[in-house]
């Protein structure tokens, strides 16, 4: 039913009634946009850059976390880790704005104080993929942490006693029993992850989007975005939302099936 | 558990620690120090630069310490009707929207903890499909057009009200609880409306209150639903407020005006400081929430790994 607006050049105020039915036009629209190569492009690079480097930092975090020997310390870090999850998109793009800023930023200050000219991030499309990938590892690392934190206190102490009898040092119980131990709930998140990657990244990249990055940060969800509530054109906004859609059921039976065939984990 | 098994690993830790091991530990410290810092700093530097005076913050000074204190900023918003009345908005939007989804949550999830029916199965798949497949947002935006929600509150509460992973962990704590409670409570005589009403629920509060929060967080966070639904200046949330005053404050006429206008260079300092204590501020609820919230929160992931 919700898809129905595909096929009709769909107008607000007057309904299915009084709209005209426009068969594939705005498919056809769609894959004969010049641009749409760069917007599946970009999407893809932007969230795969955060899944590769996003997804393991967590885990290696937590074990790191888990080796800490002060309780209270240990705590502590935990505690100030996930507090940036809370920060809201609006107020996390305005830190960053804030910071990257090249002439009242502090990244501008260590910049002339190192000798160098300050960069303008947000201006600059190459730099792009990184200021996504370090803000989302400021705000995700030590929330995604807490589900390996509860697995690893999972993991059967046993094992580790038996490792340490056979000799096994801190490096190499991490290695054969840490490692293992977490290896399901890593694998599981992932797919999880891969099936969300084209969905979750929408209001970050659309408030950092500005005319200068605009090669960079324009991808399917936003383009969806300006094209149905910008220029109210909801036919093609929802044929193009529909791609995106396709591509990430796509990529997490993809994600899933390979799981399945490598690891003999998997969701469904 | 987690303390326990943790004692048992250090009471295992007779043998003396090689140099090797004490290099690890040490870096591993300084290490989690710098991520600490990492995660501060921008939190830090943003209460900063609310607090300094204009010098500074026009000099690019500020770091992470206010220079020369100035709480003309915060004088600014505490003035500014437009941010409370997002404020007011969000509070409104936050605690119907919890009240309203832990009730419909605990509704969905009952039947799939305790349920016997033909069909369960289908409802499970139906309920869990939604976390990887949705309209969209176009689709989702005319839906509620449709349904004449657009640009009311309700279009907000009603979009996030159940929310699939959600109902994962709320039926995983219900099916925790002995299943005896549930059959002894029917033999004497009470429907299902009451067993959970008044049995489920109560025993359930730890992941009701870790659910609420989360709810509570996500609609004081929401941008992306509060830009799509909401039209009238008046209804804005929070986020919209912050949007309109922080982000596109460089052009707006909201830093100016408010600084009084005539000093120009004061004007400009007096805006990155107002920018800034008016994110402070819209961050004080979920500071305060914070120390609670935390505890829970643990619990909550930790059901929903376990069990989802």
């Amino acid at each position: 039913m919700v898809f129905a607006h595909l096929f009709f050049d769909y107008k607000l105020l007057r309904g299915f009634e009084g709209s005209k039915y426009v068969g594939f036009r705005w498919f056809e629209r769609l894959f004969s946009n010049p641009n749409l190569l760069q917007y599946i492009l970009n999407t893809l690079k932007l969230n795969l850059s955060a899944l590769i480097f996003l997804f393991p930092l967590p885990m290696i975090f937590a074990i790191l976390l888990n080796e800490l020997r002060n309780l209270r310390f240990k705590k502590t870090v935990q505690t100030l880790s996930y507090l940036p999850h809370f920060v809201s998109t609006v107020v996390l793009v305005s830190m960053i704005m804030t910071i990257a800023s090249p002439s009242l930023g502090l990244l501008g200050k260590w910049a002339r104080a190192a000798g160098q000219t300050p960069i303008n991030y947000l201006a600059d499309p190459d730099y792009f993929v990184l200021v996504n990938v370090v803000s989302g590892a400021w705000q995700s690392i030590g929330w995604d942490a807490v589900i390996f934190m509860s697995a690893l206190a999972g993991i059967d102490q046993g094992l580790y006693e038996a490792a340490r009898i056979d000799g096994a040092n801190r490096w190499k119980q991490t290695l054969h029993v840490t490692l293992p131990g977490l290896m399901t709930t890593f694998v599981l998140l992932l797919i999880m992850r891969v099936g969300q990657m084209l969905s979750v990244n929408f209001e970050k990249v659309y408030l950092l989007q500005n005319n200068l990055n605009l090669s960079a940060s324009e991808m399917l969800p936003t383009f969806v975005y300006k094209t149905g509530m910008e220029s109210r054109n909801y036919g093609y906004a929802t044929a193009a939302g529909l791609f995106n859609s396709v591509i990430s059921l796509v990529l997490v039976f993809a994600a899933n099936h390979i799981s399945r065939r490598v690891t003999d984990i998997s969701l469904m | 558990m987690t303390q326990q098994a943790i004692k048992k690993r250090k009471r295992g830790d007779f043998i003396r620690r090689s140099l090797g091991e004490k290099t690890f530990d040490v870096l591993n410290i300084l290490l989690m120090l710098a991520l600490v810092c990492f995660f501060l700093f921008p939190i830090l530097n943003m209460l900063s630069i609310s607090l300094s005076n204009e010098y500074a913050v026009l000099r690019g000074d500020v770091t992470f310490y206010p220079m020369g204190i100035n709480l003309q900023a915060y004088e600014q918003i505490f003035s500014h009707s437009t941010l409370w009345q997002g404020i007011m908005n969000s509070i409104l939007v936050a605690g119907v929207g919890c009240v309203l989804s832990i009730i419909s949550l605990s509704v969905a999830a009952y039947p799939l903890a305790f349920g016997d029916f033909y069909g369960k199965k289908l409802y499970n798949v139906l309920i869990l499909i939604t976390m990887w497949f949705n309209g969209g947002i176009i689709p989702t935006f005319l839906t509620m057009s449709r349904l004449g929600l657009h640009n009311t509150h309700w279009a907000l509460i009603f979009n996030t009200m159940i929310t699939a992973y959600y109902v994962v962990i709320v039926r995983s704590y219900f099916e925790s609880l002995p299943s005896s409670i549930v059959e002894s409570a029917r033999i004497d005589g009470a429907n299902d409306f009451r067993i959970l009403f008044q049995l489920i629920i109560p025993l359930s509060k730890p992941v009701l209150a870790t659910v609420s929060l989360w709810v509570i967080v996500g609609h004081w966070n929401d941008y992306l639903n509060a830009l799509l639904f909401i039209a009238d200046r008046s209804k804005y949330t929070l986020q919209l407020v912050l949007k309109e005053m922080v982000l596109n404050a460089e052009s707006s006429v909201y830093a100016i005006s408010m600084s009084g206008g005539t000093d120009t260079v004061g004007a400009a300092a007096l805006g990155q400081q107002v920018r800034n204590a008016v994110l402070v501020v819209s961050m004080i609820p979920m500071v305060i929430l914070y120390p609670f919230v935390q505890r829970y929160f643990i619990t909550g992931v930790t059901l929903g790994a376990v069990k989802g």
